[in-house]
């Protein structure tokens, strides 16, 4: 394997920084008083990033050992890579702007919200493109995998601000009526994707045909079977889904009971499910070689 | 006059599967352990009656179209005039990008140092006109070496005589590496596991 557990770490960070600043400014759109949510999310971005960054670093060894090697990451932009630390520059700045803007006046300009939402949008589907590109490893499809990795980004970042803010007991998630359909909606859009990676990578070809059928197989049915069905399906994706709908069934009937017990745990799932999804994704994919 | 391409082309109705290729690049290359350049793949072949040994030399197939020369943000791994594929180690930072993106799995990380290695080609020989170790060690000369594009060479004569075959042809890469009887060597009948140096790295399905 040429990649492990640390550059999956890297990927859900990553992912995960991009959700937050996304809810923050999207919160910022639609009701810019919730402040203690949107602060949350300013601060969870550029946070996670940045330690997902070091990961990355850290696992590039003789760069580690070498650090001026770094300052040639610029140097081939037909590498996704060198694009990619392009993107994760930007987004570190305009993260950190908002980030000290908010401390200070309780507020972002819309503008400034608008250009880190693209660059959110942007680390979420380089995370995925960035293995997309490597044809070693047939299971990493170029058009599914930045899909599902921005999905899961959005839901992993939301989750993440969310959790944050039901733990500090803010009230302010209830205000934000978008979260209602989000809730519903993610975890059913990502299903979705996971099927179709599934799905595109089953019908592949030729030479990368049987490494593809043994990626699927070490997710469906082989030793990556327990963590895909319990941990990313069941925990991930189902749990939270069932979760939002018993909330929203309180809800209708009382505003007020409501309860935030369910609402982390639900959060804490979706978590454990982006993480996960990086982790299958990264492990279970099989090289060309020999299959 | 067309471009030089330096190539390898390998017979594999001559390779025997003795390893001298492996142990002469770790020898003139310094491979550290664990890691190879190039490697014998050897597994047994048969219908029912008649047992026989299939043997693969493999190691990077310097392709025209190099994904990992792509992929590398550093611009560490490139592509010399000749078609070599090459690392430049005080460029490298250790990101295995090429690692994932080669279809091939011929490179390797230095444990100490982080770095990635692969097949030069010998470059430090070739380029001034010897053979690449695994080639000038063969002792039953299954390995070709030289410039794929002159017609006059041993190894153009020896692909235009027996044909060429390149490994995942259909992935569109363009090796520099060739097979005499690889078609005829994958339709036959696996029967036991492939093993890479006396190892085990594909068990007997079934």
């Amino acid at each position: 394997m040429v990649w492990d557990g640390i550059i999956a770490c890297y990927l859900f960070l990553a992912g995960l920084g991009a959700g937050a600043f996304a809810l923050a400014a999207l919160a910022g759109f639609v009701k810019p008083d919730a402040t203690k949510l949107r602060l949350a999310g300013y601060l969870i971005a550029p946070i996670a990033v940045a330690v997902g960054t070091v990961l990355l670093m850290v696992d590039a060894k003789a760069g580690l050992m070498n650090p001026l090697r770094f300052f040639g990451l610029l140097a081939n932009f037909s590498s996704v890579m060198a694009w990619g630390v392009v993107i994760l520059i930007l987004f570190m700045i305009v993260s950190v702007a908002a980030l000290v803007i908010m401390l200070r006046k309780k507020s972002t300009p819309k503008a400034l919200d608008i250009v880190g939402l693209v660059c959110a949008v942007a680390v979420a589907m380089y995370t995925g493109l960035l293995l997309g590109d490597a044809p070693g490893f047939p299971l990493w499809n170029p058009v599914v995998l930045p899909l599902l990795f921005l999905v899961s980004a959005v839901s992993s970042g939301f989750a993440a601000v969310l959790l944050a803010a039901h733990a500090g007991k803010t009230g302010e998630p209830e205000g934000l009526g978008f979260l209602k359909k989000t809730g519903l909606a993610l975890p059913v859009l990502e299903a979705v994707l996971v099927v179709a990676l599934l799905a595109v990578t089953a019908s592949v070809g030729g030479s990368a045909g049987p490494a593809a059928a043994a990626s699927v197989a070490n997710l469906v049915s082989g030793p990556y079977a327990v963590a895909f069905w319990l941990g990313l399906v069941v925990v991930g994706l189902a749990l939270p889904f069932c979760l939002e709908l018993v909330r929203a069934a309180q809800a209708k009937k009382n505003p007020e009971a409501a309860s935030s017990g369910m609402a982390i745990a639900g959060e804490a799932c979706v978590l454990v499910g982006g993480f996960l999804l990086r982790y299958l994704v990264i492990m279970a994919a099989v090289p060309l070689v020999l299959f | 006059m067309t471009e030089k391409r330096l190539g390898m082309l390998i017979d594999l109705s001559l390779c025997i599967g003795c390893n001298a290729c492996a142990v002469a690049c770790k020898q003139e290359n310094g491979v550290p352990l664990t890691k190879f350049n190039t490697w014998v793949e050897s597994w047994d072949v048969g219908t029912g009656e008649q047992t026989r040994r299939a043997n693969e030399p493999k190691l990077c197939n310097h392709c025209a179209d190099a994904p990992c020369v792509k992929v590398c943000p550093t611009g560490a791994s490139y592509r010399t005039e000749e078609g070599v594929v090459l690392v430049d180690e005080e460029k490298c930072i250790g990101c295995k990008y090429c690692m994932a993106a080669c279809p091939f799995q011929a490179r390797w990380v230095d444990d100490d140092t982080g770095e990635v290695g692969k097949c030069t080609f010998c470059y430090h020989r070739s380029s001034q006109g010897l053979l690449p170790a695994c080639v000038s060690t063969c002792v039953t000369r299954a390995r070709y070496f030289g410039d794929l594009n002159d017609p006059e060479s041993d190894i153009a004569k020896k692909a235009a005589e027996a044909g060429g075959e390149a490994l995942y042809a259909d992935l569109g890469l363009d090796p520099a590496v060739l097979y005499v009887g690889l078609s005829q060597v994958e339709s036959m009948p696996v029967t036991s596991a492939i093993h890479r140096g006396g190892n085990v790295v594909k068990p007997l399905e079934g």
